[in-house]
């Protein structure tokens, strides 16, 4: 009988490598398929009973935190957004059923000290059960943001601030805004709710329209319309554009009239402070659809901008394709009409290039991560994205656009303490029957001799709105210099 | 009473273990505590004393009256069964109160069984009343008023306050008569009377009674729609006919027979169905019946390689964790390494089991020890794998760890008995001395009176 009860042993010892090799499948082999089912919530169980490192502003302002909570609660930690709604759009929430968004998305694993850099530093903390949590900084300045939300009030539309030679964000608004604590809320019920409401308001509070909409961007596509047009020696500043009220451009009978059905012309610096459309609509089609769509695409035109945000949107103006039988297009194109939208960021970053010599930087709000001991795990090296323009074109640009801001449509944005403000205004027409009529722009930099800051601002119009009847410089111009004059009465914070 | 140095040295090695064990149950419980909690157990001292002074008194009993035994699988139960209490308790505390009545109730069997049973072979006399008592216990749950409904199964027994399951105490008596059946009949039946085929049969005389209690067993466990124990009770059955008669013959007439059965409860009953379409494929199910094993996945998962700590997980969304999904509980919190553990711990103990059935010289101990070791693997084997979807799933206790007290209890008489083969040859092999028992040395007393009596 020992033969058999030998036999039976090793038999037994099979039936259980058997679940073991089974057992390896499901904790390692298939680990990260079921980890990753949407109906396996364990993971995420798990991290609200963790701490998670915070999200803090240039100045050590505290945007979003992990607070223990009273005994009692569902979780551990409650993620709290001590600055509400300013920073919602940037730092996005983080819900246990809804998943999270923005930096709280991207950033996860640095603030939840997951990244294998800060494992590793871990180890030695191993058995001393330390808090691993990694925090994010970013580039951003409350105030700023402050004074740019005040500005804006409760319009649509948003303001980009951006330094022009690294691509730092220092302010960056959508409105409408929301608070990402209404959503972080515990109570599933209450987070629903919350949530159900923000996607059923107007105007989409829950995205981030400087970054993740484009708008038609009217009169300030001719920066670029210029640009190209200066790069393939089709105009420069000393070309002359005869006054007209009308021009019928080829294959077509519909005539192009100048803003308002006025007669405009004059020098180029006249044409572009005085905003006519018809010179640039003739340039566009002097350029020709393929040197247009190609200096259009020098810009990142039709391609997502590469920040370090979630899902940006790409700005667009068209295909070669689109345009050789449609020559009327390309000419309304040539001044930011027809198909061309633009996305705010985007044209912040067009400025930024302009005043950074005709190089443009990868914009990013994140400055740095830190780990839990305050030691940088990675520092935002700036870095090129495009060079659309030589520096002598961004010279002749900053000089047209030095005169919009003194004598042109963007004087709303001349600046206080003399300070030289470089500028170009639009206002982008939607249609002529509808309750939206147009989008209010300014884009611009200062001081323009030796830039500090690049600005965006858009005003989207709405029914009833005093945005559709108005001008990009009149209603644009003075929130770009309210940011911009608090900026230089208090370089590096609200205190100096 | 004198002791030999071999068994003194497994007695030491015994108590070493079991204090390693006991370590490991107490750290374990503090981990969770303070991982559920973030405080250390208020109760962690008299939890210790408790717990401690339980398993020392089982090693007394074994010092006392199991002096030769093999020292390794008193402490490996003690293991599995912390671990158990610990995930329990870490579970529900509420639980973890009863199941410490129920260790209580276990170790006291423990020490008794010893007592009472100081001769191992003296239990082969008894081969006919255990068969009765076997048939009583399954037959028990299906007496109207008596038997109760839990899981689908009627497997319970509610009388007044107290609910069992007095099949898994059938197992244990079964598998007595079994192996006294078989070590006085095996070469009867291994001598072949007919043959079919290329199979030689034993004359029915001599398989009668096996093949009917045998298939008594199974089908009351079919109308108390109880698979896992069905299938434990026919895998024993197979396992002893083929050690005992040492044809292989067996093994293929056990395998024809269970593929027939398992067609046939496959086609006649919904419930078997269910169980293996959930078995193939749990995810078209996820919101019904598929629901527990694709949560007991989603465990193994989340506690990977090293679990995501005692405490810290969230087995608590696996429906019925601390009984037939404990494994999965244990998955989640210690991970690949904590399961891992929990099955070098089973084998051990099988290992344990099957070198006493080895060691041992006389047919009926072998078996028994070879039965009772098979009725640990199996049960563990069915369970495991079915929470890990190896087979379909059949609800079963997990020895030693599962909460519940019908099972600590049966399985810590179960592990009395095999203590007491181990003893039993110990002595016949002269590795310590063989005393008489309680017993006899009464019955000596008595008699020395009575010639005393005589005399005077």
């Amino acid at each position: 009988m020992n033969k058999q009860i030998r036999r039976l042993a090793v038999a037994l010892l099979a039936c259980y490598s058997v679940l073991f090799v089974q057992l390896n499948v499901l904790a390692v082999g298939r680990q990260e398929e079921l980890n990753a089912d949407p109906r396996n919530n364990r993971q995420t169980e798990r991290d609200f009973n963790r701490p998670r490192g915070a999200i803090v502003a240039a100045d050590g302002t505290v945007l979003a935190r992990s607070v223990p909570t009273p005994r009692g609660d569902e979780f551990r930690y409650q993620r709290q957004y001590p600055l509400g709604d300013l920073f919602g759009n940037v730092t996005g929430y983080y819900t246990f059923s809804y998943g999270s968004t923005q930096l709280e998305q991207t950033q996860n694993d640095v603030l939840m000290g997951d990244t294998d850099a800060q494992k590793l530093r871990a180890l030695s903390g191993l058995f001393s059960g330390a808090d691993n949590t990694g925090s994010v900084v970013l580039s951003m300045r409350p105030d700023v943001q402050q004074v740019a939300a005040e500005a804006l009030g409760d319009r649509q539309g948003s303001v980009v601030v951006e330094d022009p030679h690294t691509g730092a964000i220092i302010a960056m608004v959508s409105n409408p805004r929301y608070n990402p604590a209404d959503v972080a809320v515990h109570n599933s019920k209450l987070a629903e709710d919350a949530l159900t409401f923000l996607n059923a308001v107007p105007g989409k509070p829950l995205l981030a329209n400087a970054y993740q909409e484009r708008y038609m961007p009217g009169s300030s596509f001719k920066v670029i319309t210029t640009s190209i047009a200066l790069e393939n020696g089709v105009t420069n500043l000393e070309r002359q554009f005869p006054a007209t009220k009308e021009f019928i451009p080829p294959q077509t009978t519909d005539p192009i009239q100048n803003y308002g059905g006025t007669t405009c012309g004059g020098s180029m610096v006249e044409v572009f402070y005085r905003s006519c459309n018809i010179p640039f609509a003739q340039m566009a089609l002097e350029l020709g659809p393929e040197k247009m769509v190609d200096g259009t695409k020098k810009w990142g035109v039709g391609e997502k901008l590469p920040f370090d945000l979630p899902g940006p949107a790409a700005s667009s103006f068209g295909e070669v394709s689109d345009f050789t039988d449609q020559l009327p297009l390309l000419a309304i194109g040539g001044f930011g009409q027809g198909s061309t939208t633009m996305v705010p960021l985007h044209m912040a970053m067009v400025a930024s290039a302009i005043a950074n010599g005709g190089v443009m930087m990868k914009p990013h709000v994140i400055d740095a991560t830190l780990d839990h001991a305050g030691q940088t795990l990675s520092r935002t090296s700036p870095s090129v994205w495009k060079t659309p323009i030589q520096p002598g074109t961004a010279d002749t640009l900053t000089t047209l656009m030095i005169g919009v801001v003194n004598q042109g449509t963007g004087r709303p944005m001349q600046l206080a303490n003399g300070i030289q403000a470089a500028a170009k205004t639009g206002t982008a027409q939607l249609n002529t029957t509808g309750p939206e009529r147009s989008n209010a722009w300014i884009i611009g930099f200062a001081p323009a001799e030796a830039p500090q800051y690049a600005i965006s601002v858009v005003l989207k119009g709405g029914p009833n709105d005093e945005i559709s009847a108005g001008t990009g410089g009149k209603l644009a111009g003075p929130i770009a210099k309210t940011v911009l004059d608090y900026l230089f009465a208090h370089p590096s914070g609200p205190g100096g | 009473m004198s002791t030999s140095p071999i068994a003194a040295a497994r007695r030491r090695t015994e108590l070493g273990l079991i204090l390693m064990a006991a370590t490991i149950t107490a750290a374990a419980y503090t981990l969770a505590s303070l991982g559920k909690n973030a405080v250390i157990p208020p109760i962690l001292v008299p939890f210790l004393i408790v717990v401690l002074g339980l398993l020392v008194v089982a090693h007394l009993a074994n010092r006392v009256w199991a002096k030769g035994a093999d020292g390794t699988i008193l402490p490996l139960a003690v293991l599995l069964h912390g671990v158990g209490y610990v995930i329990i308790a870490r579970l529900s505390e509420r639980s973890a109160g009863l199941q410490t009545t129920w260790t209580f109730v276990a170790v006291v069997a423990y020490v008794l069984t010893l007592a009472f049973v100081q001769r191992a072979s003296d239990l082969a006399r008894y081969k006919w009343s255990f068969l009765a008592i076997g048939a009583a216990l399954l037959l028990i749950p299906l007496v109207p008023g008596v038997g109760s409904v839990k899981g689908g199964a009627r497997i319970w027994v509610s009388l007044g306050p107290i609910n069992f399951q007095p099949g898994e105490f059938a197992k244990i008596a079964l598998a007595l008569f079994f192996a006294g059946y078989l070590a006085d009949h095996r070469e009867l039946i291994a001598t072949a009377g007919w043959r079919v085929g290329p199979f030689h049969l034993p004359e029915l005389r001599h398989l009668l009674p096996i093949a009917l209690a045998w298939g008594f067993a199974v089908v009351v466990m079919v109308a108390e729609q109880d698979l896992g124990s069905s299938l434990l009770f026919f895998t024993l059955f197979v396992v002893m006919m083929w050690v005992s008669t040492e044809r292989a013959s067996y093994l293929v007439i056990g395998l024809m027979l269970f593929s027939g059965a398992a067609y046939a409860a496959w086609r006649l009953v919904d419930h078997v169905q269910t169980r293996v379409s959930i078995w193939r494929n749990p995810w078209p199910q996820y919101e019904g019946k598929g629901y527990q094993i694709v949560q007991a996945m989603f465990a193994f998962a989340n506690g990977g390689t090293g679990g995501t700590g005692l405490g810290l997980g969230s087995p608590n969304k696996i429906p019925v964790a601390k009984t037939d999904f404990i494994f999965a509980a244990i998955g989640e919190e210690l991970g690949l390494l904590g399961t891992t553990a929990i099955l070098i711990g089973f084998l051990l103990m099988i290992g344990g089991g099957l070198r006493i059935a080895v060691r041992a010289d006389r047919p009926f101990e072998k078996l028994l020890a070879t039965g009772l070791t098979t009725i640990v693997g199996i049960q563990a084997f069915i369970i495991i794998g079915g929470v890990t979807r190896v087979v379909p799933l059949t609800g079963i206790a997990l020895p030693f760890v599962s909460y519940g007290g019908s099972s600590l209890l049966a399985n810590y008489v179960l592990l009395a008995l095999l203590v007491r083969v181990s003893d039993s040859t110990a002595r016949r092999l002269g590795e310590t001395p063989n005393e008489l028992t309680t017993q006899e040395r009464f019955e000596a007393y008595r008699q020395r009176r009575a010639a005393a009596k005589a005399r005077a």
